[in-house]
């Protein structure tokens, strides 16, 4: 597999310490920018200026609870995968979170870190390659549209 | 047994009822308390492994240049970091087993390795008696068993508890499993008081206790019954002779019949 390439990693969970223990673990072994929320309100604007390339939650927090904040994290930044790393694990509120939210992953606490690093990277990878054939259909429209052009101005010489 | 008078049975109903409450107030306060130590050990378990990769780092760096004071504090770290571990997986094994008995939703009948649910029953028993009772375990190989596993974990909870209070001072319970024919065959044997011929005939009535107000409600073993063949159209039943212990049988079969 090719070496991750540097992404933007939010994580939202109201308890600070998971938010450093994910943060120390994911700076040691990746080389990827972290930020992390204790409030979901601040992470959505986060969100509403910055591009993200994956987002971690929590699912039980204060006002906005996971599935919530990653609803709207759905609305902003369509591309960023979205995982639920919780500690209330409870199987139809997981199912119900993948079909609604269109989860990319769903984590229970305690994680284990070498799952988390393989699901988070796999994540940025899909995102990238999400991000990657997106432009490449642009590229393609621009394409279509210059050589539509192209026939039209032939067209016009012709006739 | 006798029979009951209506006002008798009206009063049983009502003890099991406030029994049941008691039990899901439990319940309740309990997932309450697994929610919040969940994410501190997690957090704990993370920053175990961090801390040990990058003491490595740090070791390999100072490799060849270090004092002999320094090496020994490197080395009593990781051993302090090894003992952290030990001590979360055993703090996350009793969270684990108290988050299968406390359970609150009724996730209805499974396949369940039973040998692995009498495991985290005599988990949260050893939290109380390890110092003076010795649980030992002789497990045959069991087929996958349909049944509640929070109901039967209620079970096994309750007649492993009953089995160390009935015993004094010192002693063992010996939990076997294997199968019988198409059934799983469980015993709890205790090397307890075990009980006089009154206790035996007494022991399913509801509101029967030997144990101080307080301690026993007299319904575990009722409650018991009721999971077992009621709900799993499986027998409970026990063998007792004073002085030298008490076994416990539970037979469940290992398919459940439709109705």
């Amino acid at each position: 597999m090719q070496e991750n390439p540097t992404a933007e990693v939010v994580l939202v969970d109201d308890e600070e310490m998971v938010i450093t223990s994910v943060r120390a673990f994911l700076t040691l072994e990746t080389e990827h920018n972290i930020h992390g929320f204790t409030s979901p309100a601040e992470a959505i604007k986060h969100l509403e200026v910055s591009p993200a390339d994956v987002i971690v939650s929590d699912y039980l927090m204060p006002q906005i609870n996971g599935l919530q904040l990653l609803a709207k994290a759905k609305e902003l930044q369509p591309e960023a995968a979205r995982i639920l790393l919780t500690g209330h694990a409870d199987k139809s509120s997981a199912i119900q979170a993948i079909n609604e939210v269109g989860l990319y992953h769903y984590l229970e606490k305690p994680w284990d870190n070498a799952q988390l690093l393989l699901i988070v990277n796999s994540a940025i990878e899909r995102t990238m390659l999400l991000r990657k054939v997106q432009k490449m259909v642009a590229e393609l429209d621009n394409a279509h549209d210059s050589l539509k052009d192209i026939q039209t101005r032939l067209l016009k010489a012709f006739l | 047994m006798d029979e009951l008078t209506p006002q008798e049975e009206i009063a049983q109903l009502r003890a099991q009822v406030r029994e049941m409450y008691k039990h899901v107030a439990i319940s309740r306060l309990s997932a309450g308390i697994i929610h919040e130590i969940n994410s501190p050990i997690a957090s704990i378990f993370s920053n175990i492994e961090v801390l040990e990769k990058s003491l490595d780092v740090v070791a390999r760096q100072l490799e060849g240049t270090a004092s002999q004071k320094t090496l020994r504090i490197l080395e009593t770290m990781r051993s302090l970091i090894q003992v952290d571990r030990l001590a979360c997986e055993r703090i996350s094994g009793v969270i684990r087993s108290l988050k299968i008995h406390a359970r609150l939703e009724d996730e209805g009948f499974q396949d369940v390795n039973l040998n692995d649910l009498l495991d985290d029953s005599i988990r949260l028993v050893n939290a109380e008696y390890k110092r003076r009772v010795q649980i030992v375990r002789e497990y045959g190989e069991l087929p996958p068993v349909e049944c509640s596993p929070q109901l039967m974990s209620q079970v096994f909870l309750n007649i492993l508890v009953n089995a160390a209070q009935a015993i004094e001072g010192e002693g063992t319970i010996t939990v076997r499993t294997a199968i019988d024919g198409e059934k799983a065959h469980l015993s709890i044997a205790d090397t307890g008081h075990g009980m006089s011929e009154d206790c035996k005939k007494r022991i399913f009535s509801a509101g029967f206790t030997t144990k101080p107000v307080g301690v026993g409600t007299g319904l575990g073993l009722t409650i018991s019954r009721k999971i077992v063949e009621d709900r799993h159209s499986g027998s409970i039943d026990f063998e007792s002779e004073v002085g030298r212990g008490t076994t416990f049988h539970i037979r469940i079969p290992a398919k459940q019949n439709r109705r």
